[in-house]
């Protein structure tokens, strides 16, 4: 039930708009019979749908917001959990295989390396084991190894994964395993990508708390009044740590360039729904364009591959129905 | 080489570097330059690794706590060997800085009336550490970097790695450094610079820092001849997760977590009956340590390493959910481990270097002779040492401190720039050259030593001779060891010879950071016959306030590693034995 709800807003998005384009076609090929006098009421009326929904979605989402109690997967970390656990002690053999970039051919090579590994070992240890001991010359960007700084983003096995937080043994299909650097990314060297289109998506939709008093938010004489209930409305959207996943889930992002994609627009309601921020509907309307909130088509993949449980699905639906709601405003 | 001109250069961007940038542009005309440069992305700092807060007092009177107190805290848990003028101030200023933070987006968590909550932490009397669940620093870093996307006369330098600072004649002049993404050699030349690199805890393998964490803004100042102070000092924090070294925060005490032994007894009764798991680290490490060297130690399968066990399991998993939802995250997914129904294996890991470059009160660096200071750097976080943290920091106080110098020295930079100053000349780029031709050697070193070898076995010494517990013949040993790994470091062979990430070169340069680093503090701590603080002694087990209530100051010289001591600065909170 919750889930039919929940792609409401899809269904509206897809289909509301073609059945009011035919309808317009419609009245307009047997006019005088169907005049603009029922054309206007009826797009008033499909409007004030979509305003309806949107509305609905809000308050839904402000509902089940509740529900979610843990800001990750759990069913993917428990997965993960009993294979660790279950598995035997001591080091056992297996074949990772590494597609890397290399420069100075511009195009893909593959390597392979037979590797001890235990039950504790993630995709990174096992890199930078390589890195260290066989091959001096693998590039890999990596920093903190606890899954927060964000750096280590790569395909394994097919899937946008941290190689830092992958536990090797739980991935391993007949004991080989695959890394690949992300695709939806410039290619640097090897497993590493260019990140600076990145980082400019994220800018470009004002990623800060805006205050009118630029100069009180300074000063910070005395704390913004925010309860614990009103920081939860965006605390699971200000879990991202920029990894760069979720774009290269994303099959819009990997077919057109120009579509902003799902990190920035999650990032633009972290900030919507901050009770603090004062730049209001202005954030929304900046990201109302084709290539901003309308070319997502709902596929969800970005929400499915994020390592930190933000939804930059849910969020994206949550800013499409608020500029639907807007518009009737 | 490609040479750029700046008013203020920002070498490093953890939350002392991205604080003093948002600082200096705010005090700092439009025309005015900053450069804020990085190893990594620069939301990507060891800072965002931060779990458990940052302490202040926010609420003066409220649960009667003061200033005064913080302040007694800090001095008594640096077992005195804080500069106490550095502590008023940092305890001063520590409140303001977490309401910069508020007003700048960071979730600190609240009560029902809007109130920030604070938490228990180890060494603190009262409850004083505002935090955001678990992931305070994630939650800091991304407020700062989302803050300076917003500002225009900040430009930032993703992963470019310096290797030398430019300074004559007591003046700061400029970095060379390279650009990692296209290998390009860049001179950075600027009136002020700052430097907030970090601590230098990967001179240990098994430690709760990110692999980045080098040290390397301390070190090319070493080589500059600049002064270190309390490099002897490094804390092992009591809680970092087996076998893989993740920090387990210390807030999972200050929640109520309980440390136990292999026959289930809570073992802090006997070494801090009065405060029991919330003693300050040095302690809780070391009563870990003595624990397991008892035999009361848990052997982990697999990796076979020896640990004691964090019990959560009473706090219930609402709590565990609320307020330390990654520490569940992180042991579910590295171990399997469950903290609600399980208990977690856990032991000292090297977290925090007391020491660093030798700076006043505001963070201005000492010149190589230690009596004056150098115009126009500043060096602050972890990679300075004002001192704030003596001999053993607080947990949470290195996040103030962060914030704190980072406004300071912001501001005293943007000061010195609006002064107008000096032009260049060019002594800059002739320097520059000379650093140029110096990294080129190392690029094209044809030896035949792995530079990840000398890493290993500098972890290696380290872990054995450097840990919780130290003596004079282990220390001995280690400095010899790490002589020899300088001179093999003369043979090292670089395999990447391309241009573009060139990782293989980065870690060569860290590794010869990390070298350096390791040898001050081995010496450092061979000189200083006492036990105090996180610097343990099996041969000198007392503190001896008549001969080593003084900072250890540290530099190079054509001799070698020269050492001298300066006085401690104490005011309000004398001297006393340290008891818990």
């Amino acid at each position: 039930m919750k889930e039919s709800i929940k792609m409401l807003p899809m269904y509206a998005s897809m289909f509301g708009v073609p059945i009011l384009m035919v309808l317009a076609v419609l009245s307009y090929a047997f006019y005088p019979i169907v005049s603009t006098a029922v054309l206007i009421p009826l797009i008033a009326i499909g409007l004030l749908f979509f305003g309806l929904i949107g509305a609905r979605e809000v308050y839904l989402h402000k509902y089940t917001l509740k529900g979610t109690e843990i800001p990750y997967n759990i069913n993917r970390t428990g997965e993960a959990a009993r294979a660790i656990k279950d598995e035997p002690n001591g080091k056992k053999k297996l074949v990772i295989v590494i597609k890397r970039f290399d420069v100075s051919l511009r195009k893909m090579v593959v390597n392979k390396y037979e590797v001890g590994i235990d039950r504790f070992t993630t995709v990174l240890d096992i890199l930078l084991h390589i890195k260290s001991k066989t091959d001096n010359t693998l590039s890999i960007r990596y920093s903190c190894r606890m899954g927060i700084c964000g750096s280590c983003g790569m395909v394994i096995n097919g899937r946008p994964m941290l190689a830092c937080e992958t536990n090797v043994l739980k991935n391993a299909v007949d004991d080989k395993i695959e890394v690949a650097p992300m695709q939806a990314h410039p290619l640097l060297k090897d497993l590493v990508d260019d990140f600076d289109d990145f980082f400019d998506k994220h800018i470009s939709i004002s990623p800060y708390l805006y205050k009118r008093d630029k100069n009180e938010q300074y000063l910070a004489k005395k704390e913004y009044k925010q309860t614990q209930a009103e920081i939860e409305e965006f605390l699971p959207y200000s879990y991202c740590i920029m990894c760069g996943l979720c774009m290269d889930a994303c099959p819009v992002v990997n077919t057109n360039p120009d579509f902003i994609g799902p990190q920035p627009l999650s990032q633009v309601y972290r900030y919507y729904a901050d009770s603090r921020d004062e730049m209001g509907d202005a954030r929304i309307e900046k990201v109302d364009v084709l290539e901003g909130l309308w070319s997502c088509e709902y596929a969800g993949a970005c929400s499915k591959v994020c390592p930190k449980g933000v939804d930059p699905a849910t969020a994206i639906q949550l800013l499409k129905a608020t500029a639907m709601g807007n518009l009737i405003k | 080489m490609q040479a750029l001109d700046y008013d203020l250069v920002i070498l490093g961007s953890g939350i002392a570097g991205m604080t003093a940038a948002i600082h200096a542009s705010k005090s700092l005309s439009k025309s005015k330059s900053i450069a804020i440069i990085s190893k990594l992305h620069i939301m990507r700092s060891h800072s965002i690794a931060a779990e458990g807060g940052i302490s202040g007092v926010l609420y003066p009177g409220k649960n009667n706590d003061s200033y005064e107190l913080h302040g007694y805290d800090t001095a008594k848990g640096s077992d005195y060997l804080a500069d106490q003028d550095a502590v008023e101030m940092l305890v001063k200023n520590a409140p303001k800085e977490i309401r910069f933070f508020e007003h700048l987006g960071v979730p600190w968590s609240r009560n029902d009336s809007s109130d920030i909550v604070f938490r228990a932490f180890g060494g603190m009397s009262i409850k004083r550490t505002a935090f955001a669940a678990d992931k305070t620093g994630f939650f800091m870093m991304r407020a700062l970097y989302d803050t300076i996307t917003q500002i225009e006369n900040i430009t930032k330098y993703h992963e470019h790695f310096i290797t030398k600072i430019l300074i004559k004649n007591n003046k700061f002049l400029g970095l060379f450094g390279i650009d990692l993404a296209s290998g390009e050699p860049k001179l950075f030349t600027a009136k002020a610079c700052i430097i907030a690199t970090g601590g230098y805890s990967r001179v240990f393998n098994f430690t709760t820092t990110s692999h980045s964490a080098t040290g390397d803004g301390t070190a090319i100042a070493y080589r500059a001849g600049i002064p270190l102070k309390d490099m002897e000092f490094i804390q092992f924090h009591p809680t970092a997760l087996v076998p893989n070294g993740i920090l387990i925060t210390e807030a999972a005490r200050g929640e109520g977590g309980y440390l136990k032994n292999s026959k289930g007894t809570r073992f802090m009764e006997h070494y801090a009956k009065s405060v029991m798991e919330l003693a300050p680290r040095d302690i809780v490490s070391r009563a870990i340590v003595s624990e397991i060297s008892k035999g009361r130690g848990i052997v982990q399968e697999g990796s076979m390493i020896k640990h004691v066990y964090l019990d959560l399991r009473h706090l219930g998993k609402d709590k565990l959910d609320e307020r330390l939802p990654m520490i569940r995250e992180i042991t579910i997914k590295s171990l399997g481990i469950d903290p609600v129904e399980e208990q977690i294996p856990v032991k000292p890991a090297a977290h925090f270097t007391m020491g660093g470059i030798h700076t006043d009160i505001n963070g201005n660096v000492f010149t190589g002779d230690g009596k004056g200071k150098i115009l126009g750097l500043w060096a602050i976080g972890e990679a300075g040492c004002v001192s704030v943290h003596g001999s053993n920091r607080l947990g949470s106080n290195s996040l103030s401190e962060c914030s704190v110098w980072g406004r300071i020295a912001g501001e005293a930079a943007a000061k010195l720039i609006s002064k107008g100053g000096q032009a260049n000349d060019n002594t800059a780029k002739e320097l520059g050259e000379d650093a140029e031709e110096e990294l080129n050697k190392i690029i094209d070193s044809g030896g035949s030593t792995s530079p990840y070898y000398i890493k290993a076995e500098l972890q290696k010494t380290m872990e054995a001779h450097m840990y919780v517990f130290r003596n004079k013949k282990g220390m001995e040993e280690a400095r010899s060891r790490i002589a020899g790994l300088q001179a093999i470091y003369s043979d090292i062979f670089i395999a990447d010879k391309g241009r573009v990430f060139n990782t293989n070169l980065r870690d060569a340069l860290e590794i010869k950071n990390l070298l350096d680093l390791a040898g001050v503090a081995v010496a450092c701590a061979i000189n200083r016959k006492e036990s105090r603080g996180a610097h343990a002694r099996v041969d000198y087990k007392k503190r001896d306030d008549r001969h080593w209530l003084k900072h250890t100051i540290a530099k190079q010289t054509a001799k070698g590693i020269e050492i001298s001591y300066m006085p401690v600065v104490i005011r309000k909170w004398k001297p006393k034995p340290r008891k818990y």
